[in-house]
């Protein structure tokens, strides 16, 4: 009896837990199908229901709201930068886990103390730096804002291959095989999980970054934005209150593949990040 | 129609068509560098103010003809231009262009047309001034950081009509800086009012703020301010009397702590310490009109739409009241704003950069702005027409219009002002004295730059 | 630090042997760098080497020089543009850019620096073939060459585009950042329009001294403290918070740990840009949570016990300096928590049962094995991940801006004389002096403080990681 009501408090514990975490998630689902484009502040449920608000975003694009290129552009940004991303990671990774040479241990350092200098710091060098090559309100640029550097965030990555044993390697060594091949056929199949963890955080960081993109995407035509840039000029003083519910139904839209891929790769994501994380 | 407007060619000012910072040795170009001497035509008498239209002394016009048949001579490939205008005027905008382009069938143009609002152009313009759009919409408080940036084209020359001398000498003077004027003007209505609900007020009692707050109070109802809001905030001190004003170098003067300084604090503390009187800002209000808590604001004509929706018959609006400052009454005073259209220097299709920020400009689209957006004309004609004139929210500013103030104020003012604000609305609750709480922000708003 | 320097001193040496030691080819090289390889009979080695070279000064004297030359002054010929009402069209001077000499002065003197230590290497890879020769050694074809890039030297061929990326990325825009911070780059001096120029230590002096007008100092040492405090409030809620909540929902006495899991999950799945501007509205004053706050009378109750001050009729949630910071460090664990969740939970199940079975047998309650056994074992693996996360919530950019930009007022006068706020991190500050007052010059003196600051933290966890030979525990 007893246990029966330690569970039930338990679970209500919980219960209110993913509702107070819920709410505001619940508020941007509900007020994406209000009828009433601002901000209703006297009720949390709209007076009002309609689809309208999506059928602004993906039927009737003007000049402010371009969401299927926004979604386009971002897709097309992520998707590369994602792949770059994850091939340079895994380079760097891999030498500084697998291979011995003269300096690693400075350059580790050193690359370690210049990941933590946040990119806000110097947008404008890289914005110039980007310019003069003329990389600037293009897709290209985007891309290598969000992956040129990727080489630094190496270190949950090479954590996770430094608990890969060595014996394989040792073993296909003396066979003759070469780095190269090791690096190809043994620790590469086996880094799975963190190369999923690695793919999931690159794609996702053009979905979410709205500094750079706005900085680097400034030509204020609609149609070069990406998702966060659009999404977060609806919120812009003259527009706020034209386009509120607008705004929440872009933020579910980009919310269900991201939660869809979150939930499928969590397995991966956890074990990769803890197997990193067990040598930081 | 081009053909019947005037175009003066400004021949003296070609020699000032230099286009430099504030640097002393870029005045010495030598006159040679400019081609004056090349065509006759622009030995024009320049200086006259000719008045618009058919009056126009025609041995003027062909020099802009000339010009603009030289341009499109001159014109081989594609123009490309990039134009930002604000959200909200975007399908007008588009049209504007189309039928700009039709004006010129002999020259094909590739214009891109992007949102930048008005309030924030200056933002976007500064962080690179050389990829910003050809032609773009700006407040014109942001004109003096945007010359100094280099980010603006004097307009030496007019070519299909006389920027000057078609548009209210307060928006001229507001799009000018040190005499020079540097941008088009476009509306006349970026200035603040009270809007009231004529249900609830009447119109003695909109005459005094301590009489609305009486009976907002009564009603259970709001009036709404953004006082904490250097934009705002200055009406209070400038109607009492008190100066603020800017230097030569961008530095600011300021005597809002002399004396009766801190009757004015007190005053505006007094305000806000009434539950009817909120301090709140303009996206806040928008949704209090319409939720139907706020039956009055101090706000712009952007905002009628809003208050009209939610007020129907009984939206109304007047000018700015009186406030209590030491048991006097002090009409508050206000910015008068315009906003203005702006070419880039840096554009490489200047010339049909100028003639496009003029279409955009001109009687005709001033009129199309404001039947559709209902913003107040800033052109002389187009503003004087019946339609324009029985618009409550322009009216409202025309009467304002008495009591306002161009807004000439250097970068260093809005922080210290916003504060200021925001502790007097408050309530000052650290209990500052009042004289040390404006010392200290004159000390900011006067701080020399460096 | 005297590794480095040690490392330094013997490639001289090095190169000081290969100059005397080495015959005619290697002192050839000295000056045509592919000398040594035709010498060897390594004609593709020459030849790459002496492309290099020849690229090496036509990038010199085509752009380094120019730029260099102007490195001192940063330019002095001020923008100048003629218009001609006539033709419609404006004739522009040729003007020095200043920020453009900067920023392509330090490319220039990156790529020396970089031809430099390529060079000295170059000279002891040639004088090393001389020996390979005279010592009747087998002296690698190209082919061989090109295999060794992919076996011994593989390290190099993995790292080459890495590093490439690092430097446009990174390295590049962290020198202009340091060298602007010694200019006047601000909004008087922003170029293509005017010029900026040197002007030593001055800006740090500005930001370590406060006077009447430039409150710089005192806006500096406020926002460091509070961005310190946050640092830790920040990672500390979210990592012990995100402890308890997995320990809790992976509790065997807990049904569907899964669908738990998930549910806090969703909240993360939504971008943060999105999230945090929703939550802004949510308790912004006139907003939803105001409204029912006031409605169940909680507005009232506050007002009475002085939380909130008395002439407002809404809770200021993120409008009163002590409000938002501590709604800041509430909304950051709310979207911080689910992260760390993940984590744990990972780490959590890897803890060694067996210790914990022996703990109960020998009668520890929950709470002693919690704090003896769990969490000693958490900080052992997710130290150096905790450390990752204290620098990031230093920085962190998006909990603070979105979440405060346009919506708080400073009420600190000292603070808006300098454009601060209660609420900014060093980020934040550094943030809006950039994108809304264009002070470049404070921007970079106090992005290069953060950077120090961070560093230093990095520094002193990581060496520890690093050096250990913890590295090998596993393999």
């Amino acid at each position: 009896m007893k246990k029966t009501i330690k569970s039930v408090i338990r679970h209500l514990v919980l219960l209110f837990l993913s509702v107070v975490w819920l709410i505001p998630i619940l508020w941007l689902f509900v007020t994406s199908f209000s009828g009433y484009k601002g901000i209703n502040t006297s009720h949390f449920f709209p007076e009002t229901w309609t689809l309208d608000n999506y059928a602004q975003l993906f039927l009737r694009p003007d000049s402010i709201v371009q969401y299927p290129r926004w979604f386009w552009n971002t897709f097309v940004i992520a998707a590369f930068s994602c792949i770059i991303s994850t091939i340079l990671v895994l380079m760097v990774s891999y030498t500084m886990s697998k291979t011995r040479f003269p300096g690693r241990k400075g350059l580790m350092s050193f690359s370690i103390i210049l990941n933590m200098f946040p990119g806000v710091l110097s947008m404008i060098a890289i914005y110039f730096i980007l310019k003069t090559m003329g990389l600037t309100n293009s897709h290209l640029g985007m891309i290598i804002v969000y992956s040129a550097g990727a080489g630094l965030g190496y270190l949950i990555c090479k954590g996770f291959m430094d608990t890969i044993s060595t014996s394989l390697s040792e073993a296909a060594k003396l066979e003759g095989a070469s780095q190269a091949t090791i690096f190809f056929r043994i620790i590469i199949p086996l880094s799975k999980p963190i190369i999923v963890y690695t793919v999931i955080n690159a794609f996702l960081a053009p979905w979410a970054d709205f500094v750079f993109a706005k900085l680097m995407l400034n030509s204020g035509v609609a149609t070069d934005w990406t998702v966060a840039i659009g999404l977060f000029n609806m919120l812009g003083k003259s527009m706020i209150n034209k386009y509120f519910s607008v705004f929440c139904a872009g933020g579910v839209i980009i919310a269900i593949p991201i939660s869809a891929l979150f939930v499928i790769m969590q397995k991966f994501y956890v074990e990769g990040i803890t197997g990193g994380s067990v040598k930081g | 129609m081009k053909k019947k407007v005037l175009a003066t060619l400004l021949a003296a000012a070609m020699t000032a068509g230099v286009l430099a910072g504030c640097g002393g040795d870029t005045a010495q170009t030598p006159a040679a560098e400019t081609p004056a001497a090349e065509t006759p035509a622009a030995e024009t008498p320049a200086t006259e103010e000719a008045p618009a239209t058919e009056e126009a002394p025609e041995a003027a016009a062909p020099a802009a003809d000339d010009a603009i048949a030289n341009l499109i001579a001159a014109t081989t490939g594609p123009v490309a231009m990039t134009v930002w205008a604000s959200e909200e005027d975007q399908d007008l905008t588009t049209k504007l262009l189309d039928q700009f382009k039709a004006l010129y069938p002999d020259v094909t143009f590739e214009i891109t047309l992007g949102a930048e609002s008005e309030s924030t152009a200056k933002d976007t313009v500064l962080t690179d001034v050389e990829s910003a759009a050809d032609v773009y919409a700006f407040a014109d408080d942001q004109i003096n950081d945007l010359v100094q940036a280099g980010a603006l084209q004097e307009v030496v020359a007019n070519y299909t009509y006389d920027v000057a001398a078609s548009n209210v000498a307060g928006a001229v003077e507001a799009a000018g800086v040190d005499g020079k004027l540097y941008a088009y003007p476009m509306t006349a209505d970026n200035g603040y009012f009270m809007f009231y609900d004529a249900s609830v007020f009447t119109a003695d009692d909109v005459k005094s703020l301590e009489k609305m707050i009486e009976v907002a109070d009564a009603a259970g109802k709001k009036v709404a301010m953004c006082v904490s809001d250097g934009w705002y905030i200055y009406s209070f001190f400038q109607g009492a009397g008190l100066q603020l004003s800017l230097n030569d170098d961008g530095s600011n003067t300021c005597t809002w702590n002399a004396a009766g300084g801190t009757d004015v604090a007190q005053a505006i503390i007094d305000l806000a310490a009434n539950d009817a009187f909120v301090d709140m800002t303009d996206e806040e209000m928008a949704t209090q009109i319409a939720e139907g808590n706020v039956v009055a604001c101090v706000n712009g004509t952007w905002r009628a739409e809003t208050a009209q929706q939610a007020w129907g018959d009984n939206y109304a609006a007047t000018k700015l009241p009186t406030f209590k400052v030491a048991g006097k009454d002090c009409q508050m005073s206000s910015y008068s704003g315009y906003k203005l259209i702006g070419v880039n220097p840096h554009s490489k299709n200047l010339g049909w950069a100028m003639l496009l920020a003029e279409y955009l400009t001109n009687e005709e689209s001033q009129k199309a702005r404001f039947e559709a957006r209902g913003l107040g004309p800033a052109n002389n004609a187009a503003a004087a027409s019946p339609e324009v004139q029985s618009n409550p929210a322009i009216a409202a500013l025309a009467e304002q219009a008495a009591y306002a103030t161009p807004q000439r104020v250097g970068g260093k003012y809005w922080d210290p002002a916003k504060t200021l604000g925001q502790i007097l609305a408050s309530g000052n609750p650290d209990g500052t004295d009042l004289q040390q709480l404006l010392d200290t922000t004159v000390e900011g708003i006067t701080a020399p730059i460096e | 630090m005297k590794n480095a320097l040690n490392a330094i001193g013997k490639c001289f040496k090095d190169l000081g042997t290969a100059f005397t030691k080495g015959d005619i080819w290697v002192k050839l090289s000295a000056v045509v760098m592919g000398a040594g390889y035709f010498a060897r009979k390594q004609v593709i080695n020459g030849i790459i080497m002496c492309l290099v070279e020849v690229l090496f000064v036509v990038l010199c004297v085509g752009y380094a020089a120019p730029n260099l030359a102007k490195f001192g002054t940063l330019g002095t010929v001020q923008f100048e543009q003629v218009f001609d009402p006539l033709t419609m069209t404006s004739t522009v001077n040729d003007y020095d850019n200043s920020f453009l000499i900067l920023l392509n002065s330090i490319i220039s003197l990156f790529i020396i620096f970089v031809f430099v230590v390529f060079y000295i290497s170059n000279m002891k890879t040639v004088y090393r073939l001389q020996l390979r020769q005279e010592n009747g050694q087998h002296i690698n074809t190209f082919g061989e060459d090109v295999r060794t890039m992919f076996n011994e030297k593989f390290h190099i061929t993995l790292l080459t585009l890495p590093a490439i990326g690092i430097i446009i990325m990174n390295i590049l825009p962290i020198l202009v950042l340091i060298a602007v911070a010694f200019t006047n780059y601000d909004q008087q001096h922003m170029p293509p329009n005017a010029l900026f120029t040197w002007v030593g230590w001055n800006n740090f002096k500005n930001l370590f001294t406060s006077s009447v007008t430039v409150t710089f100092g005192y806006s500096f040492r406020k926002i460091l403290v509070w961005t310190l405090e946050w640092a830790v409030l920040a990672t500390f809620t979210t990592y012990i918070g995100g402890i308890l909540m997995a320990k809790f929902i992976n509790d065997k006495r807990t049904k569907l740990p899964k669908l738990w899991r998930t549910l806090f999950i969703i909240a993360i799945a939504v971008p943060q840009f999105v999230t945090l501007l929703l939550v802004r509205n949510f308790f912004a004053d006139a907003g939803i949570v105001n409204t029912f706050c006031s409605n169940i009378g909680l507005t009232d109750f506050l007002k009475n016990i002085g939380l909130v001050p008395a002439n407002l009729s809404y809770i200021p949630f993120l409008t009163n300096p002590g409000w938002a910071k501590v709604m800041i460090v509430i909304i950051n664990i709310w979207i911080g928590i689910p992260y760390q969740m993940l984590v744990a939970t990972g780490v959590l199940m890897n803890i060694p049962e067996d210790q914990i079975e022996s703990a109960r047998i020998d009668g520890a309650n929950p709470m002693q094995i919690f704090v003896k056994i769990t969490m000693p074992y958490m900080l052992f693996v997710t130290g150096p991940s905790l450390i990752t996360d204290f620098v990031k919530n230093i920085n962190n950019f998006n909990v603070i801006y979105l979440l405060t930009q346009d919506v708080f007022v400073t009420s600190d006068q000292l603070l808006a004389n300098s454009n601060a706020k209660e609420i900014d991190l060093l980020v934040t500050w550094l943030f809006r002096l950039t994108n809304e007052y264009y002070n470049y010059k404070m921007a970079s003196v106090i992005g290069i403080i953060v950077f120090i600051i961070c560093a230093a933290f990095t520094l002193v966890t990581f060496t520890r990681t690093i050096k250990g030979d913890k590295e090998e525990e596993f393999q």
